[in-house]
């Protein structure tokens, strides 16, 4: 069934970290791809700009924000999106992704990805102003689970169900976040397998994976450690469901010299290479013009 | 049902004020679902919003963290953050008021030099990612025929920006920065810095004399060489006047401070 799907399948990436900036250039490491967290981009110059314009060159890259809000009852930020689309004009990226959440009401910021209540009313406003956003940038988006830790009592629905309705009425893609699944699995007490088996494989256009922090009873989505076993477990379960997808490790604190985590993408690698067959996994000749030396020079 | 709107106005009163009332109100609309109390769900929401707002301030703020101290840090960002909730879409953002509250504070208003180098450490924020643009080499200017040396203006490179205050903090923030031992405040003038981002995309600095900060505020103005000279006739005699902004200049070409150079008519 995977077999039919017709997505671009980059191979396997990391999130792009000011800290590795240095190495990349220099050494070059064998990464299929980098995703860039948007908003610190939106800057007009300086080092954080000059380094994107070099990784660049040598790097396909996706676009991945925080910002967006597409829950909020807000009105969508004309100005960020303005701020995004030039971005994009500059990236030329793969996709553009941001996530299924709400951050802010009253023009005041949590910097958090805050959980919706799943509702029909919720997913008509998000699918609507999902539309408007792809509209505006003339091409389709990607939108991420978040984790949460509690839940409404107007919800009338699964999480699973209010993702795929979502993505469904504003025919949108979606990045499959494994880790998020496994934390919201744990702390509202469902079955990971259940949230997968219910998204549709066409939809599904990236995985994310990263690592939390294990209280026990509950779960935080901290990206501060390896990812565990348990996560690679599901991602192992994911790649059965759905195929090759463009998979990247998130790590945003306590973040490890390069190659450490170039070695645990590694794993991710090895996964999907006991999973899937070599036809399954190659990866289109598209964007890899490392070394790649210029007819003009 | 209670709808998006005050769900989420519900949820941010929580997060911006977790007090007993905010508390009540939000727990009507969660669910309780055993395992973990609901006091410890949404607890992981409030504390998440502070922690993530007080490393913003750390990380933008570093010096002014570490001359506070740990117990006046959290003094400061409890405070800060309850008076002045992010209305920036970017993390970037929050602590644009920050030297506003040191100054206004009670408290913290009593210790002036803290708002200073909360101002200075925005400055070299702003000097990191400000604009790139070409830098014109001292030869552009040596090119030019004499005559036309009276009329020219010099742009200055976006990433340029005076910092002024009244104590000694940018000494003390160099101070922490190096490890070394930090002086006293010390409020006994005005003192006047430049602060630009350099050709190495590093953020630089430098200490300004009275005629220096004098010649900069008029290059920004789009005062011309003629009207440099003569300004500089309030601290030098005629005939060092023209060599002294020649001199300096020359030394701004160098240090990647000119954007471009313009003739005017
Ligand atoms: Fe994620």
């Amino acid at each position: 069934m995977t077999d039919k799907i017709e997505r671009e399948f980059l191979g396997f990436g990391l999130g792009l970290r000011t800290k590795h900036f240095e190495y990349i250039l220099q050494h070059q490491p064998d990464i299929d791809w980098f995703e860039i967290l948007s908003e610190n981009y939106m800057v007009a110059g300086g080092k954080p700009r000059y380094y994107l314009q070099a990784i660049s060159e040598q790097y396909p890259l996706v676009m991945h924000g925080v910002s967006l809000s597409i829950g909020s009852a807000d009105p969508l930020d004309m100005d960020y999106l303005r701020a995004l689309k030039t971005l994009a004009n500059d990236v030329e990226p793969k996709w553009i992704s941001d996530h299924i959440c709400w951050t802010g009401i009253h023009g005041i910021n949590s910097h958090d990805l805050l959980p919706l209540p799943y509702t029909m009313e919720t997913v008509r406003h998000v699918a609507e102003r999902i539309s408007r956003v792809q509209d505006f940038l003339g091409r389709q988006i990607l939108m991420e689970n978040v984790s949460s830790y509690l839940s409404y009592q107007d919800s009338e629905m699964d999480e699973w169900t209010f993702v795929s309705e979502v993505a469904k009425a504003s025919d949108s893609l979606i990045l499959l976040d494994i880790n998020n699944v496994y934390v919201s699995a744990r702390n509202h007490g469902f079955e990971p397998m259940d949230y997968l088996n219910r998204i549709d494989p066409a939809r599904v256009q990236q995985f994310h994976l990263a690592g939390h922090s294990d209280y026990g009873d509950y779960v935080i989505d901290t990206h501060d450690h390896d990812v565990p076993d348990s996560v690679w477990d599901l991602y192992r379960q994911a790649l059965v469901r759905f195929g090759a997808v463009s998979t990247m490790i998130e790590r945003d604190a306590n973040i490890p010299e390069f190659p450490v985590l170039e070695a645990e993408l590694g794993i991710a690698r090895d996964i999907a290479t006991q999973v899937l067959s070599p036809n399954q996994l190659s990866i289109a000749d598209l964007a890899r013009n490392r070394g790649v030396k210029s007819c003009l020079a | 049902m209670p709808g998006l709107k005050y769900t989420q106005n519900t949820v941010m009163q929580y997060l911006l004020q977790p007090d007993a009332g905010a508390r009540e109100s939000l727990a009507e609309l969660v669910v309780d679902q055993g395992n973990v109390s609901l006091e410890t769900r949404m607890g992981i929401y409030a504390n998440a919003y502070r922690i993530r707002l007080k490393e913003v301030i750390e990380t933008d703020h570093e010096q002014l963290c570490f001359y506070l101290g740990d117990e006046l840090f959290e003094r400061m960002a409890d405070e800060f953050i309850a008076a002045s909730p992010s209305q920036n879409r970017s993390l970037r953002g929050f602590c644009e008021p920050l030297p506003e509250f040191l100054a206004e504070d009670e408290f913290f208003s009593q210790y002036p030099i803290l708002a200073d180098i909360a101002r200075f450490e925005r400055r070299l924020l702003t000097a990191f990612d400000a604009a790139d643009t070409n830098r014109e080499e001292f030869a552009a200017l040596a090119a030019l025929p004499p005559e036309q040396w009276p009329a020219v203006c010099l742009r200055f490179h976006p990433s340029v920006q005076l910092f002024r205050c009244a104590s000694n903090a940018v000494e003390t923030w160099q101070a922490l920065k190096q490890g070394l031992e930090v002086p006293g405040a010390d409020y006994s003038g005005w003192r006047y810095w430049l602060i630009w981002r350099g050709r190495s995309r590093l953020t630089e600095f430098i200490s300004l004399q009275p005629w220096q900060l004098v010649l900069v505020e008029a290059v920004i103005a789009g005062e011309n060489f003629a009207g440099l000279c003569e300004l500089m006739l309030d601290f030098f005699d005629e005939s060092q006047a023209p060599a002294q902004v020649f001199e300096s200049l020359k030394a701004w070409f160098e240090m990647g401070l000119i954007r471009s150079l313009v003739v005017s008519d």
